[in-house]
């Protein structure tokens, strides 16, 4: 793995995506550098998903790029974005309900598990060895988030806040440069929240990746973000600090005016 | 007694084809109503060998599946990268088209007359045989990296992919190998019958299949053989009430699908049995 010093730099620029006559996202920019924890927040229907869309391949945008370390991934497929290090979370969690906790999480070593389809369907020494390997990962990074001991479970019957749990593991099991959580502690209650906002920071710690992070919760957006994005009707609003963002009157207004 | 050893042989061959359908619908979720045209390619490509050029079984069972697998990336190539729903429609398409096909190039294949003077290869111990390493294979092939990569694609695309599993590399891989199974049922009927008509192969025996998959439980191996053994031996235990056999049939499939919508094993499979047992601590809340 590089250790140079733009690991983990995301920069999009200028990104427009428009879905027949309505525009998502128009001329929104912005960057992360290596390890800082960025937040974006706007209202409801800003385009703050359809940003990490963007981001991760799920939309080509019409305009504008993504570059990761140096690296332009615009236009690649979301798969291969997925593989240079850009890892996400979903807002409305989207665990496979096929494959047990374990299994959720092997799934990140998988795509790169090194043996071929002959020691797979004979079961050979190679893909035992390597799906052990795969399986002891794993269980570090259940382990990590505090899912030790449930392996087996199927996630489908773990409480809503363990499978956040379980979805942000599986995103840390790419070894990404750069995770994307999208409405992370959206559901959780307040003990949750906060045990939630020192897990993140203990990650943080640890791995020393970029995150970028949607969040509509302002103790988590005060808490976590060293910068501040805010996105509103698909335009960038504002950004800087997170104190002076809150303090910006147009911020203000576009979340008074959106509130009843 | 013959009359037993010949269902359990059919069974068994069964079995393995049900193998491929479990494969494609099982782990990549999507439905192929032209399963049973792979039976086809692996069926009359080996036979045909073996009567135009004498080639020995072996070898022909050999290049039989992997014709088989050989028309799986004609048709996956083009499919993987459609929906789901268009899937079923470009499977079943083919199936037809290849009955077609074989019905209408008379000279070579004997058209709807059928293919006769087979020799015999297959016996009931060869095709248990086969099954069971069919069955080891595949049960291999779900348990490693591919496995779990297709029951993930399955639940959800997009989600796979962000996890950087690259879905149509994986469906297709998947697809390949169920049409290589598939063939190779076609070899073992082609040499056990003695005789083909491409009438055998239509969309109704894929449809089959993918009732015993979903009677069993679409998530279960186990459950997909077990369902295979019921469901093929039942209208011939039913025998005795001749008309009525179909109908009742249709009565406990329904019946399973209605009070069991998960199939018979829902995700059960027999391996759990002596993979050692640790304490389960999901569902607190």
């Amino acid at each position: 793995m590089t250790t140079s010093s733009t690991r983990g730099l995301l920069q999009a620029t200028g990104l427009c995506l428009a879905f027949g006559g309505v525009k998502a996202v128009e001329d929104f920019s912005f960057d992360a550098k290596p390890g800082e924890i960025v937040g974006i927040i706007g209202p409801n229907g800003a385009g703050k998903t359809t940003v990490f869309n963007l981001i991760t391949g799920v939309y080509a945008p019409d305009k504008g790029s993504v570059v990761l370390d140096g690296i332009e991934l615009t236009g690649w497929r979301q798969d291969a974005i997925a593989r240079q290090g850009i890892g996400r979370t979903f807002q409305n969690i989207r665990l496979f309900k096929g494959l047990n906790v374990l299994e959720n999480v092997m799934t990140a070593s998988d795509p790169y598990a090194p043996y071929n389809f002959f020691s797979a369907i004979l079961a050979l020494p190679a893909k035992r060895a390597a799906d052990r390997q795969a399986a002891q990962k794993a269980r570090e990074y259940l382990d990590l988030v505090g899912l030790a001991g449930m392996e087996d479970a199927r996630p489908e019957s773990l409480p809503y806040g363990l499978q956040r749990k379980l979805e942000l593991a599986r995103a840390l099991a790419i070894q990404p440069k750069v995770i994307l959580l999208d409405e992370p502690a959206a559901g959780l209650n307040p003990s949750e929240v906060r045990e939630f906002i020192d897990l993140v920071r203990r990650l943080h710690e640890r791995f020393n990746f970029t995150i970028v992070f949607i969040e509509h919760r302002m103790e988590v957006v005060m808490n976590l973000s060293h910068k501040l994005f805010v996105l509103s009707f698909g335009k960038l609003l504002a950004s800087g600090e997170p104190e002076a963002v809150r303090r910006n009157p147009e911020v203000i207004e576009a979340y008074i005016g959106e509130e009843e | 007694m013959d009359y037993i050893y010949s269902i359990l042989t059919l069974t068994g061959i069964t079995m393995i084809g049900v193998m491929g359908t479990y494969m494609v619908t099982g782990l990549t979720g999507q439905f192929s109503f032209g399963q049973a045209a792979f039976m086809a390619v692996g069926g009359y490509v080996s036979a045909m060998l073996t009567l135009k050029f004498g080639l020995p079984f072996p070898l022909v069972a050999l290049v039989g599946s992997a014709a088989a697998m050989l028309t799986g990336l004609l048709v996956g190539m083009p499919t993987v990268r459609l929906r789901r729903d268009y899937i079923s429609l470009v499977t079943f398409g083919f199936g037809e088209a290849i009955i077609s096909v074989l019905n209408n190039s008379a000279q070579l294949t004997g058209g709807a007359e059928g293919l006769v003077g087979i020799p015999k290869r297959v016996d009931l111990p060869l095709v248990i045989v086969s099954v069971v390493c069919c069955l080891f294979l595949v049960a291999c092939y779900k348990n490693s990296k591919y496995g779990r990569q297709c029951l993930a694609l399955r639940t959800d695309e997009l989600a796979a992919r962000s996890m950087g599993i690259d879905v149509n590399r994986m469906k297709l891989v998947t697809f390949l190998f169920a049409s290589a199974i598939t063939g190779y049922a076609g070899v073992l009927y082609a040499f056990y019958s003695q005789y083909l008509e491409p009438g055998y192969y239509n969309w109704t025996v894929s449809a089959e299949w993918l009732i015993i998959v979903f009677v069993g439980g679409i998530n279960s191996l186990t459950g997909a053989m077990v369902s295979a053994v019921i469901l093929t031996s039942l209208p011939e235990l039913l025998r005795f009430a001749s008309a009525w056999r179909i109908l009742i049939y249709c009565i406990i499939v329904l019946l399973i699908i209605n009070f069991r919508p998960n199939g018979i094993f829902g995700d059960w499979e027999i391996s759990r049995l002596w993979k050692k047992r640790k304490p389960v601590q999901g569902g607190l809340p």
